[in-house]
């Protein structure tokens, strides 16, 4: 797995077709879904392998990179 | 044993998670499931296709409830739009027709009520379904039972089982609980779209078109779906192309040999999700647990479909519940493996047979050679005399 920094991802949901496919590739550990059954967009992604984005159907998710301060992730780049 | 709420709490009601229901209940199993959703099946992330002998593999009755049309073969096309027809209405005319006496040799199925009668065969078996219900965990105790953390309408809810069953689908996150290897690769997933469509003509075959330049890493596919719709669809593998499926579905249906045809589609939905051409998971149960269906990746590689390996996996592992736990036997330290040789004995083994012929084809680098390759699989596969008939 990339070594990168995290990430924080974000999902246009005008585009997204609640197919799953993101959660289905995802590496991380049990729970890094969302409420709308796609990954996690609420919290940094410490893997940032980005297969979630490869695998989507309609190109919809995308990433800010973060940096963790005091153990709470921050948004850098915005 | 222990006081238990239910012998065993299945996550997931889709086919799989009611047909393990089903036939649990039905021996006299005292059995809950639960699913996230509000609406069974939707949204849809499937095209519907199975087998007549597929239902009839776990006791399912071709309901008009589900059935959107009935399917009598197959045609294959290869990049170029040249076609194979395995039409079973010419083929084994005396069994397969419209008229009566005959039958249809498959269906396509509305996955919304498809789902939905299943589970209510499972509550009529018996079986407790609550919906809007999502697993969150489950953790095995030292008395060899163990508790699921539910939450049901925001209500955290804690209950005790013998064994849970990993139901819940591509996503799965139970066998993540348990800490197995469910990772699947970038290589072996296809991210897949679909349309119905009105104004496209179909002939009572289910239409596979192969060709990397359709579809890399995948095929597109053309249904009947009833009511004179069709559905227009398409994989691919993210590491063979560098555009989103949708790009290549809008492309298939402008720049095909089909563009004529596609002409005057016009669009009524909208469907997509992820499909495995992947081998079935090699760990497939744990302490007081089993997985079953997408979840223990239960998916023909070579077509992608997952709805006949998913009712007979589910009856699969019914019955081999029913026989363990009814004699008494521990579901803890490994015992339960009992249940992966079952399904490897009666399904399994088939479908990593499959994978290799799968692998085969898509680990050769020379794109013409692939196309030709998936096109003579493809033909085969769904001939009167594939060895594989069985899924
Ligand atoms: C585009 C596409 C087309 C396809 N076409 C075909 C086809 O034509 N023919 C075919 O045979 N197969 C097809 N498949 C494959 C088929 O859809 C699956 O193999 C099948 O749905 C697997 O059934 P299942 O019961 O294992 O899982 P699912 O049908 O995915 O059901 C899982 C259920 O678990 C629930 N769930 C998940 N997590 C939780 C949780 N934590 N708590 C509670 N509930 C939960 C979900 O809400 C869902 O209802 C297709 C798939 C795709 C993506
Ligand atoms: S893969 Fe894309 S379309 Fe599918 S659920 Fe995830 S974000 Fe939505």
């Amino acid at each position: 797995m990339s070594k990168l920094q995290p990430v924080l991802f974000n999902i246009g949901w005008n585009a997204c077709i609640n197919c799953g496919a993101c959660v289905a590739i995802c590496p991380q550990e049990a729970g890094f879904v969302s409420p709308f059954d796609t990954i996690a967009v609420d919290r940094p992604c410490d893997i940032a392998c980005l297969l979630c984005e490869q695998i989507c159907p309609v190109e919809t998710i995308t990433h800010v990179p973060v940096e963790r301060l005091n153990g709470s992730a921050v948004a850098v780049d915005r | 044993m222990p006081q238990t709420d239910y012998d065993l709490i299945i996550i997931g009601a889709g086919p799989a998670g009611s047909t393990t229901a089903r036939f649990a209940a039905t021996a006299g199993l005292k059995v809950l499931m639960v699913d996230k959703r509000q609406e069974l099946g939707a949204p849809i992330q499937c095209s519907g296709a199975i087998s007549g002998h597929g239902l009839a593999s776990a006791g399912i009755d071709a309901d008009p409830e589900f059935i959107h049309e009935a399917i009598y073969g197959f045609a294959i096309y290869d990049e170029h739009g040249n076609r194979k027809v395995h039409d079973y209405r010419q083929l084994k005319a005396d069994e397969y027709g419209p008229q009566a006496g005959k039958k249809p040799l498959g269906y396509v199925v509305d996955r919304r009520r498809f789902d939905r009668y299943l589970m209510t065969q499972a509550e009529r078996a018996g079986v407790d379904v609550w919906l809007k219900t999502e697993g969150l965990g489950y953790r095995p105790q030292e008395d060899g039972t163990c508790t699921v953390s539910l939450r049901r309408y925001n209500e955290a809810i804690h209950l005790r089982t013998r064994v849970i069953v990993g139901a819940d689908g591509l996503q799965s996150q139970v066998g993540k609980w348990a800490g197995l290897q469910t990772h699947i690769k970038i290589t072996e997933l296809a991210g897949c779209l679909q349309f119905i469509v009105d104004g496209v003509e179909t002939e009572g075959l289910l239409e596979i078109v192969t060709g990397h330049e359709w579809a890399p890493g995948g095929y597109a596919w053309v249904f009947p779906k009833g009511h004179g719709y069709a559905e227009i669809g398409l994989g691919v593998i993210a590491t063979m192309t560098d555009k989103p499926a949708r790009w290549h579905l809008d492309k298939f249906i402008k720049r095909s040999f089909f563009r004529d045809r596609f002409a005057n589609c016009r669009i009524l939905e909208v469907q997509g999700g992820g499909v495995p051409l992947a081998a079935p998971l090699r760990t497939q149960y744990a302490d007081n647990m089993i997985l079953v269906g997408d979840a223990a990746r239960h998916v023909n590689p070579i077509t992608g479909g997952g709805l006949h390996t998913a009712i007979s996996g589910g009856k699969i592992a019914a019955d081999f519940l029913v026989g363990h736990l009814g004699d008494g036997l521990p579901v803890q330290g490994g015992a339960l493996e009992a249940y992966q040789l079952a399904w490897l004995a009666e399904l399994g083994d088939k479908m990593w047979k499959l994978y290799g012929i799968k692998t085969d084809i898509f680990h050769n680098m020379n794109i013409g050679e692939r196309d030709r390759l998936l096109y003579a699989t493809m033909s085969d596969y769904f001939s009167p005399t594939s060895e594989f008939k069985k899924i």
